[in-house]
């Protein structure tokens, strides 16, 4: 599904992605890990084209994507969230949802201006559509709340919930879980994993190692740009260079 | 604005248009330049695309200016014709000379006007362009193409200028470089402000309040502009949201003061 070769960013002398290599199959869960500052974002912004790597390839289904706008890659199925909490603040949850999926579909502007009876169809279609996204996300209880003031957790799942309402083949979550209390792990975890379950490629970057290892199949890991290790979560945990890569090394370490 | 103006007045003037069609003509004429422009500008964001609007409102003054074979340079263009009568044979007779006709003309179109930009901004065009207010880049990872939704923005604003800039020729039958100079800009983005941008009504209420004001302290002449920023200072200040939220704020005053009574 998604097929990246030789992917390399130079911010001036850094590389903050080397030479990053990944192959993601459809229907695949898998994590991406590493310290901060490994480039897992930069990744991310490469990918989805908000950063235009200075070398390598990104096939999406077998199209090449380099190059092309974040939206033109959203509309070629891949959708992604952000660390820093992103809505739009001022709307409630269901306006959230409803514009993202405005947003997303082919809309006819003339048809759009005019208030034509197709596109007041389609309307009705996208409330329908978006209703079943929010109970899908438990948001019903909060439908009608304004963004800004839900709780931290329910901003970060509101989050998720708009790129799912753009209708992503493949969807690539950066730290879904970050800030969120035990509780609220536990659930988004599960919610995380009924995304999968319906059918969406997911690519995670995630710093909650037994969410991660639960959830994922594959495990890529990122140290300075450089991917350092490959595999399912029980060659990860054991493999030294990983390890290394968590704890540092010391010269006086034995 | 200016370019409407001048689009319209050279037009009429030097190509002997008909007056309407060169009000067409200014309205197209402001819609072409931004669409030119356009892409390249809303690369910037915020303070820096208003700031580079309006240089570029100033290149174009400058140019009024400094073109003067074509545009008379400072002393501008005088004796623009008004508008065409409307005649219907037999039927209706409507001229434009006078004030008063003048005003119904204007009335006509700016409500025509509001009702096409209510129309887009309750469209799905509009729900698109208050998500990109939001959070631009939100609309963009969700398949917004932001920049042709900016750029259309920009050109819908643009092309009303453009109108606006022509029917003012044809009223004041004069223009100069200085018609519309950088302080009428700014007076124009003050009225949003004051207002509250956030609200269809907004910019009208500050457009209408904002006009009245400075009026009704004209005894006081050169102090003018002083009342006119206090005012301004004391809104930003005490009503970021502008004016339209009062009414919203005595309500909520009320009920507070009710449910502690």
């Amino acid at each position: 599904m998604l097929e990246i070769k030789g992917l390399s960013k130079y911010f001036g002398g850094l590389a903050a992605v080397n030479e990053f290599d990944l192959n993601i199959n459809k229907g695949e869960l898998v994590g991406l890990i590493g310290p901060n500052g490994a480039g897992k974002t930069t990744t991310f912004n490469l990918v989805t084209g908000f950063l235009r790597p200075t070398r390598g390839k990104i096939m999406l289904e077998g199209n090449d994507i380099v190059g092309r706008k974040p939206h033109s890659v959203a509309e070629k199925g891949m959708v992604r969230t952000f660390q820093a909490t992103s809505i739009f603040r001022n709307f409630t949850v269901l306006q959230n949802i409803v514009a993202a999926s405005h947003l997303n579909p082919k809309v006819v502007f003339w048809e759009a201006a005019l208030h034509t009876s197709s596109s007041r169809k389609q309307d009705e279609h996208i409330l329908s559509q978006s209703l079943e996204i929010i109970r899908f996300m438990g948001l019903e209880g909060v439908k009608d709340t304004p963004a800004k003031s839900l709780p931290h957790g329910h901003k970060r799942i509101l989050g998720i919930a708009i790129a799912l309402a753009a209708e992503p083949k493949l969807l690539l979550l950066d730290e879904p879980l970050s800030g969120m209390n035990a509780e609220e792990v536990s659930e988004t975890v599960g919610l995380i994993k009924r995304i999968w379950q319906r059918g969406i490629t997911i690519l995670l970057i995630e710093h909650n190692m037994r969410a991660t290892m639960s959830l994922c199949q594959r495990i890529v890991v990122l140290n300075f740009g450089k991917k350092i290790a490959e595999g399912s979560p029980e060659e990860i945990k054991r493999n030294s260079e990983v390890i290394r890569a968590y704890l540092g090394t010391s010269k006086y370490a034995t | 604005m200016t370019l409407g103006a001048y689009t319209s007045a050279l037009l009429v003037m030097k190509m002997g248009w008909p007056t309407w069609a060169a009000l067409g003509a200014a309205t197209a004429a402001a819609a072409v330049l931004s669409l030119l422009v356009g892409y390249p500008f809303v690369r910037l964001k915020g303070i820096y695309f208003a700031l580079i609007t309006a240089f570029l409102a100033e290149v174009i003054r400058l140019i009024a200016e400094q073109w003067r074979t074509v545009t008379g340079g400072s002393l501008g263009i005088s004796n623009i014709p008004p508008p065409d009568p409307i005649v219907i044979p037999g039927l209706l007779h409507i001229s434009f000379v006078s004030k008063v006709e003048f005003y119904y003309l204007i009335l006509v179109l700016v409500l025509v006007t509001l009702l096409i930009l209510y129309g887009f901004e309750h469209s799905r065009i509009g729900v698109t362009w208050f998500s990109i207010s939001e959070s631009d880049f939100l609309a963009e990872s969700i398949g917004v193409n932001t920049a042709k939704f900016k750029v259309l923005a920009f050109c819908i604003g643009s092309l009303f200028a453009g109108l606006a800039g022509g029917l003012y020729s044809q009223y004041n039958s004069v223009i100069t470089p200085s018609s519309f100079g950088f302080v009428y800009a700014v007076y124009t983005v003050i009225y949003m402000i004051v207002g509250g941008a956030r609200r269809f009504s907004g910019p009208i209420i500050g457009a209408v309040i904002l006009t009245f004001v400075p009026e009704s302290a004209r005894i006081l002449k050169g102090y003018q502009p002083y009342i006119f920023a206090v005012v301004v200072i004391l809104i930003i200040a005490f009503m970021p949201e502008g004016l339209v939220s009062l009414p919203e704020r005595f309500i909520k005053i009320i009920r507070e003061r009710r449910g502690h009574a």
